[in-house]
Formats: structure tokens, C-alpha cells, sequence
């Protein structure tokens, strides 16, 4: 066995550490790099590790061209709603499989769960006349119902085993002190369950902000158009393929979900070890 | 303050029935006590008195109202549980006050009654800090104020000191007893640990597998147990227990040949238990009738007293006596005792009690 305070333990664990990162980090940086490179560096044949010659050209191209203050904001419309409907649908629905016994509970749950079988893009072709149908299609909340269906199941799955996690007494405390059942869930019950809230939230947030397929399928109307397509369309299209502004613009298009991660990490990390360590 | 009659109350999860009939009634301000092993139903009961679980059949009456239907809130009570399920992101003053909030009583009095409870329970320093800030002992006396706060006419202790060490449990338990003197509410405890039966209950309930056992007063149960469960349940340490026939004159006979002053109207040749506690046995005297004997196994120094553990020949397990601090007793030694006639039990085949009479008396 590998004593794990060992020298030879630290140096394995060490360098598989920093293999993960360099791995992980290098895509990051090459973007990085690329959006300060100017287009006859960006476009050499053998690429520079960083770049020689720094510009900002690309970032003055992106605020110009296209709308990707327009996009970023309808992103922002559209994730914070499908983040914000999908906590409040699964936080309800994961408490009731948690803290309530009735017949059927099992099977909804699994019904529910077995929605994640199904490859993301195969559940576009039964969405998309479902939400024509409804007369959502290029809408933002037809958009923000479809992340909705995926985020969902994953969603209600967290919150029941955060809420399995809450010690019934506490509730049964409550229910003896006279509060009604929604009232325990409002007043005792969610104060505690702010990591998890925030974890749920992010999840259902980085679903919408990074999907493409959705957004390049039920949204046709420049004005509509999400981060991703948007980007896709404006800068790596048939016959077009300007790198040097994608990068920038993608860097723009990161920036807040980068902000929202370090300003909400703490409770993100507390979230997801709720469950272990009481 | 207020009774509650149970009348054949019956739980069961599924197939498996956890309560087989329980029928009891705790009188007006009485402090009773189940006591029972684990897994013996008294907590159930004791959920079920409370609201928090449903009644399979029978009925609850608190006050005289049967309650099966009532939900927790309006049966008046309140109960404090194992793990004091404090609400944690509320501060003393508001996991006291949480239950007059909802019950709608306006702020001014909210303070001063959770005032008064704090201080009775010496939290009045503690009110603005949350239960993370607070020692184990202070956490209970938190969930025991939260439930006095509301004046209930039914106190309701699960297990409350078994999550605190050894000496706070003794202090608790104290709290515990001045508080019952002071409220003069009815109360009911639960509890697997027998000392703090015996030293709070005004009545013991003694559970096992769904059924009561018996019901007394601590002494009673220790003096009159009414079967061998009871027997060894009740007292610390545990009641020797030994296997033993009707010998031909009706005192019972150890297999070893030993034979107990006792006589019972059982016939010649039956089986029985016979049972007596360590404090009964004395250091004999040579030849004193019915005298145990055996080789010292294991000698247990309390200080006040000395627990000796005897193998006497017959019995399955070793027997243990309480003899003065102050005598020396080595393993491996030669001990005989003496039991006290009176405070000799003798349990059927079926572990019932049987009435026994002195052989001196009966040849009078």
C-alpha cells in the first residue's frame, strides 16, 4: 500500500494534480491568448504561446459588431428564468419525495429520474411541435421552458437528498409547536436550505447560459438570439471565420457566470457537502 | 394540568404491529415514565399521545377528549425530543417564542414569557445566541424552555438526556425534577435508562415488544416485580436470576443443591426462576440454610461498594452480591452469602411471579 503522507504519494498525487489543471486550464488560456493576438499572429502557422504582440482590436469588434450586449442580456433573461422556475418547481417536488409518505412516491420519482435516459437532442424533436403548438416557438419563454424539462428531474434528485438530510425532528418540533405544513417548509425548513437553493440555481443557470442546440433550434429572431448561437453565427459562420473576435467575445460572454461563481462558490461548496458532513 | 387515558392502542407499520393493545391512564399532574429496551414501542407511544404519528385502533383522550384526530398543535402540549431539534437559524429568544408567534400572542408578551421561561432555565444570557453557539446542556435546556414557554397542560420527554455525557445527564436530570415540582403539570418521559425512571417517576410504565409489563410506583416495581422481565429491568445492577426445581417441602432447590428459605405452593419437581438482587445477599455466617456458595470471579470496587461476582455451582450466570466498601474480597476466593427471605422472587415456567411465604412463617 501507498503511504499516503509518503514523498513518492505527494509527487504522484502532486503531478496528477497539476496534469488535471494544465489540462482543464489550457483551453482557457489558448482562449485567452487568442483574443489579445493580433489576426497575422492568431493566423501563423506555428502558434505563439502568448502573444508577442498584444491588441485590443478584437474586443472593439465585438462590442461593434453584432449584439452582443443584446445577446448577453437575453442569455442573462432566459437563464436567470429557467434557473429561478426550475429551483421553485424542484425544491417543492424534492421536499414533497423527501418528507412526505404516500402512495406512487417511488414511481413518480423514477418516472421523473428516467427523463435523463434520454439524449438531450432527442427530446428536441417531441419538444420542439410541443412548443410551436403552444405558440412559444422564437419566443424567450419557450426557450426557458425547454431547460426547464432537462434541468428539472437533476434538480428535484438534489434537493431530495439535501432535504433527507434535514432532521425530521426539527419539523416534527415545528408541527408540535403548531406551524402548518407550509409554513415549516417556509419559516424552518428553506432558512436552512440556502446552499442548497444556490446550488440548484447554478445548475440550472449553467444548463441554460451553455446550451446551443436548444437555442440555434427554437429561436430564429436576431433579437432573441442567446450568447451562444449568436457568437456561433457571428463570427464562425460559412463564410466567415474571424477567431481573434469569437475569443473576445467569448471571454465578454463568460465574464458573468465567472463573477457569479466566485461570488456564490462558498455556498456551492457547502451545498454539495451538505450531505456528508452534518 | 390534565390526564390521558389510552384504551387498547394499537400501532403497526405495515404488517408489522409495533403497539398490541395498550390501555394506561396518567393521572392529573403525574409524572409518568415509559421505560423499556429499545425497539419495545414506548417511543411510538409517546409520538402517538403527541400527534406525530397516527393511531392504528384505539383511542387517545387528553383531558377527556379523545384526540386521535387533533392534530399536534391543538392537543396543548409540548415535547422535547432526543436531539433537541432546535431550529437552527433562530436565536434562543426565537426557537422559545417560535410557538406563541404562531399562536398569534403579541410581541410584548412574547418577551416577557420567553423572559421568565429563560430564566428559570438560566438562559437568560444566552437569548440572542444561536444553537450552534451553545454546549449540549445548554442546547436542552433550550428545547426544555421552548416547550414550558407555552404554559402546555402535557409535558412529552423523548429520551431528552441521552444525547448529553454522564455528569450533565445528572444535572439535567435534576433540572428535570425541580421543574416537575415547580409546574406541577402532567408529564410523560420515555426513557431506556432505569435510574432516571426510578428517580423522577411518580409512575413507572415498564414496556417490552409492543406490551406494558407493569405499572407503578418506582418501589413497587422494585420490590413486587410482576414478572421476570420486569425483575430484570428494573434495579441496578440487574437481579440474579437463577434456575432452580420445587424441592419436595416447596422451597426451591438450585441445581447445585443449594436451597432458598423461601416456600411457594407449587408442586414438587416444577421449574422455576429464583430471583434476588445483589443489595438481598448477605455474607453468610457458617451453615446458615440456603446459603450460596462460590469461587470469587470478579471483585468491582465503587468505593461506597464492592460488587462481588460469584460462580455458584448451578447457576448460568455469575451471581453478584453488595457487600461494604471496606472488606476485602480477592479473586478467586471462596464466598457464601445468605439472601434475605423476604426479598427472594420466584417466577414460574412462564416468568409470571409467584406468591412465596417464609418456611418459618408457614410452621407456625
Amino acid at each position: 500500500m501507498l503511504d499516503l503522507s509518503s514523498r513518492t504519494a505527494k509527487i504522484v498525487f502532486g503531478s496528477a494534480a497539476i496534469l488535471i489543471a494544465l489540462f482543464l486550464f489550457f483551453p482557457i488560456y489558448w482562449l485567452a491568448i487568442s483574443a489579445f493576438k493580433p489576426n497575422a499572429e492568431l493566423y501563423r502557422i506555428t502558434p505563439t504561446l502568448y502573444p508577442h504582440d498584444p491588441v485590443l482590436t478584437h474586443f472593439a469588434t465585438a462590442f461593434g459588431r453584432g449584439n452582443l450586449m443584446q445577446q448577453l442580456r437575453n442569455s442573462l433573461v432566459v437563464s436567470c428564468s429557467a434557473a429561478a422556475l426550475n429551483t421553485l418547481l424542484a425544491i417543492y417536488a424534492g421536499y414533497s419525495f423527501a418528507k412526505f409518505r404516500y402512495s406512487g412516491r417511488r414511481l413518480v420519482m423514477v418516472f421523473l429520474l428516467s427523463a435523463q435516459v434520454f439524449p438531450f437532442g432527442l427530446l428536441l424533436i417531441s419538444l420542439y411541435p410541443i412548443v410551436t403548438s403552444l405558440g412559444l416557438i422564437d419566443s424567450r419563454a419557450g426557450l426557458t421552458l425547454s431547460y426547464i424539462v432537462f434541468a428539472l428531474p437533476v434538480s428535484t434528485y438534489m434537493f431530495y437528498s439535501y432535504f433527507t438530510q434535514v432532521p425530521s425532528e426539527m419539523i416534527e418540533a415545528a408541527r408540535a409547536d403548531g406551524a402548518g405544513e407550509l409554513r415549516i417548509f417556509h419559516t424552518i425548513v428553506l432558512p436552512v436550505s440556502i446552499p442548497a437553493v444556490v446550488t440548484v440555481f447554478l445548475y440550472g443557470f449553467m444548463w441554460s447560459w451553455n446550451d446551443l442546440l436548444y437555442a440555434m433550434t427554437l429561436i430564429v429572431s436576431e433579437d432573441k438570439r442567446t450568447i451562444g448561437p449568436g457568437m456561433l453565427l457571428a463570427y464562425l459562420n460559412e463564410v466567415n471565420s474571424d477567431w481573434g473576435g469569437a475569443m473576445a467575445a467569448s471571454i465578454m460572454a463568460s465574464a458573468p457566470i465567472v463573477v457569479a461563481f466566485a461570488f456564490l462558490q462558498r455556498w456551492f461548496i457547502q451545498g454539495v457537502t451538505a450531505g456528508s458532513v452534518k | 394540568m390534565v390526564s390521558v387515558v389510552l384504551s387498547g392502542v394499537r400501532k403497526s407499520f405495515g404488517t408489522v404491529e409495533i403497539l398490541k393493545g395498550i390501555d394506561l391512564t396518567v393521572e392529573d399532574g403525574e409524572f409518568a415514565v415509559f421505560v423499556g429496551p429499545s425497539g419495545c414501542g414506548k417511543s411510538t407511544l409517546l409520538r402517538m399521545i403527541c400527534g406525530l404519528d397516527e393511531v392504528t385502533s384505539g383511542t387517545v383522550a387528553i383531558g377527556g377528549e379523545v384526540v386521535n384526530d387533533v392534530p399536534p398543535a391543538q392537543r396543548g402540549i409540548a415535547m422535547v425530543f432526543q436531539s433537541y431539534a432546535l431550529y437552527p437559524h433562530m436565536t434562543v429568544a426565537e426557537n422559545m417564542g417560535y410557538s406563541l408567534r404562531l399562536a398569534g400572542v403579541d410581541k410584548a408578551e412574547i418577551r416577557s414569557r420567553v423572559a421568565t421561561s429563560a430564566a428559570v432555565l438560566r438562559l437568560d444570557k444566552l437569548l440572542d445566541r444561536k444553537p450552534r453557539e451553545l454546549s449540549g446542556g445548554q442546547r436542552q435546556r433550550v428545547a426544555i424552555g421552548r416547550a414550558i414557554v407555552r404554559d402546555p397542560r402535557l409535558f412529552l420527554f423523548d429520551e431528552p438526556l441521552s444525547n448529553l455525557d454522564a455528569a450533565l445527564r445528572v444535572d439535567m436530570r435534576a433540572e428535570i425534577a425541580s421543574l416537575k415540582a415547580r409546574l406541577g403539570s402532567t408529564m410523560i418521559y420515555v426513557t431506556h435508562d432505569q435510574i432516571e425512571a426510578m428517580t423522577l417517576a411518580d409512575k413507572i410504565v415498564v414496556m417490552n415488544a409492543g406490551r406494558i409489563e407493569q405499572v407503578g410506583s418506582p418501589l413497587d416495581l422494585y420490590r413486587m416485580p410482576a414478572n421476570r422481565f420486569v425483575a430484570g429491568f428494573i434495579g441496578s445492577p440487574r437481579m440474579n436470576v437463577v434456575a432452580a426445581v420445587v424441592g419436595p417441602d416447596g422451597r426451591p432447590v438450585l441445581a447445585g443443591g443449594a436451597v432458598f428459605p423461601v416456600r411457594t405452593d407449587l408442586a414438587p419437581g416444577t421449574r422455576i426462576d429464583v430471583g434476588i438482587r445483589a443489595e438481598h445477599l448477605s455474607p453468610a455466617e457458617n451453615g446458615d440454610e440456603g446459603t450460596l456458595s462460590g469461587a470469587v470471579r470478579v471483585v468491582e470496587h465503587l468505593g461506597s461498594d464492592v460488587f462481588v461476582h460469584l460462580a455458584v455451582e448451578g447457576a448460568a450466570y455469575p451471581v453478584i452480591v453488595r457487600i461494604g466498601g471496606e472488606r476485602q474480597v480477592r479473586a478467586g476466593d471462596l464466598f457464601r452469602v445468605t439472601p434475605e427471605p423476604s426479598s427472594i422472587h420466584v417466577f414460574d415456567a412462564a416468568g409470571l411471579r409467584v406468591p412465596t411465604r417464609s418456611p418459618a412463617r408457614s410452621a407456625a
